[in-house]
């Protein structure tokens, strides 16, 4: 079974997020060598302080046996930044109905062989038709997401070849990583369910969700998502007098006449757009 | 998509109203609703057509520090259902105060991420049968996550200070494909050209409009053009 976690109910999620995280070490850190960053036997990078949505595949007993990371790419995701190698320089994709996935992978320690719905092969199937139809009911079309060659032949052995690929196949850890494109079609669902048996609902009802959730006999029922900084608060609006500082540490530092004609020219195109005092340099004298 | 091409207009106050009027129109909606932080020139914008009493009500009440459809559903990656929301301190008070101005709370959020760390969230409200609306829904989310980024990446572009710090950065195989368009070259023939599949090239062209500001093909290769990043047919 699937759930979707997120920055809304991740609070309520922190047992399974743990899991999580503790089974992306095992797979990426210990399995592929991936240069990744483990703590507390964790993996946990600067995306997930993001809030992406999480897509868990759960064992029967309520464990996490698979996970996938989605984030969108109009924004901050890893082929814009530490993924950038397998786009060979050049600028991501960026798209209102493309997601980007990472980091997916399933527990081989925890599950068997065969096509049992204790499987690898299942387990991971149900992970790829959980994320394609959580996407897909997003208005989403597309999915990016970065994989090893491992996981690309697994895709295509599951009738779900990607019909194309950005950038290129890149050495990293004990394999490689590429980036290939799927889409949330329904074509696409249905083969990778017929492919695994997959019938009905796949993901968790409004029950079993809550009987998820950490402490579930203690729950109260009133919850507050914590809000994001730049909008909890009345007064948003970062000081400008960080700016300004910033501004003035670049004139101070300027080696050269170059350098501190384009430190002038900052301020200048910064005041222009009303964003620093007129002041600015007049302070920089004192 | 039958939406007003934001960039080309130039009183943004009224474009924007108009383009949520466009928005409501084209896709059977009632209300729609947008705000958004630009992290670079640190301002807030908001623009609703809902009616005005509700909202100098709202502002009069600083629902916008507690509402969960702004709050909560800035955390999500996926447009949220405000049925999710339900669970929210605030979310009773707030639509038990727009009830009466005939204000559904029956609406979703579309969450927009940009590439500073800016975040600017798209409402929509329908009062209709929960069926309708699940109906309603699948059929215009992709379309109103089009209209969303466009409507955010137009007002974060629309400061000056973001303008010159941005240029539309176009990859090889984008330029490629938006070049081969502008020979008058078929999806189909672009990819056979290149090949790669159609979607891939779709996928392309895709990247290259939200790139561009275009809501459309042919006005992401006029854009192209008149910036040089491709030569005219």
């Amino acid at each position: 079974m699937i759930l979707i976690v997120d920055g809304l109910n991740r609070h309520r999620y922190s047992n399974l997020i743990d899991e999580m995280f503790a089974l992306r070490a095992r797979v990426f850190k210990d399995r592929l060598g991936w240069d990744v960053v483990v703590e507390d036997g964790k993996e946990i990078d600067e995306f997930d302080s993001l809030d992406p949505a999480y897509v868990l595949g759960l064992d029967d007993d309520g464990h996490v046996v698979a996970c996938v990371r989605a984030l969108q790419t109009t924004g901050p995701h890893m082929l814009s930044d530490v993924f950038s190698d397998i786009l060979d320089g050049e600028p991501p994709l960026r798209s209102p109905t493309l997601w980007e996935s990472t980091r997916f992978c399933v527990d081989t320690d925890r599950l068997s062989g065969g096509k049992s719905r204790n499987s690898v092969s299942y387990a991971t199937c149900e992970l790829m038709a959980g994320s394609l139809e959580f996407a897909r009911d997003s208005g989403i079309t597309d999915i990016v997401t970065v994989i090893d060659p491992i996981m690309n032949r697994v895709l295509k052995r599951s009738d779900c070849v990607p019909y194309g690929y950005v950038g290129s196949t890149k050495p990293m850890g004990k394999t490689s990583a590429m980036a290939a494109l799927l889409d949330c079609t329904d074509e696409r669902i249905n083969r990778i369910r017929a492919f695994a048996g997959i019938e009905g609902d796949i993901f968790v009802d409004d029950a079993t969700a809550r009987a998820l959730e950490d402490g579930a006999e203690t729950r109260s029922e009133a919850t507050v998502v914590p809000a994001p900084a730049q909008f909890a608060s009345e007064d948003a609006a970062a000081t400008p007098s960080a700016l300004q500082a910033w501004c003035q540490e670049q004139l101070g530092a300027a080696s050269s006449t170059s350098e501190r004609t384009a430190a002038l020219d900052l301020v200048a195109t910064l005041q222009a757009a009303g964003m620093l005092p007129e002041d600015t340099l007049s302070l920089n004298k004192v | 998509m039958a939406v007003i091409d934001l960039s080309k207009r130039n009183a943004p106050a009224n474009d924007l109203r108009q383009f949520l009027d466009t928005v409501c129109d084209t896709h059977q909606l009632d209300y729609a609703a947008y705000a958004g932080v630009n992290p670079i020139a640190q301002t807030v914008h908001g623009f609703v057509n809902y009616p005005d009493e509700w909202q100098q009500l709202y502002v009069d009440q600083n629902f916008q520090h507690r509402d969960p459809t702004l709050l909560a559903a800035s955390r999500s990656i996926s447009p949220v259902d405000w049925k999710r929301l339900h669970r929210e301190e605030a979310f009773d008070t707030i639509f038990h105060a727009a009830h009466d101005f005939g204000i559904s709370k029956q609406g979703l959020t579309i969450p927009v991420r940009g590439p500073y760390g800016d975040i600017g969230l798209f409402s929509v409200t329908r009062d209709c049968s929960e069926r309708e609306w699940q109906l309603l829904k699948s059929s215009i989310l992709s379309d109103l996550q089009a209209a969303a980024v466009h409507l955010h990446d137009h007002v974060v572009q629309s400061h000056d200070m973001v303008r010159r710090l941005t240029h539309p950065a176009l990859s090889q195989r984008e330029t490629d494909v938006l070049q081969w368009i502008a020979a008058g070259k078929t999806q189909q023939d672009v990819g056979d050209i290149l090949t790669i599949s159609s979607r891939t090239v779709e996928v392309h062209l895709r990247s290259s409009r939200t790139k561009l500001g275009a809501l459309t093909t042919a006005q992401a290769v006029g854009r192209a053009i008149s910036l040089g990043l491709i030569h005219p047919g």
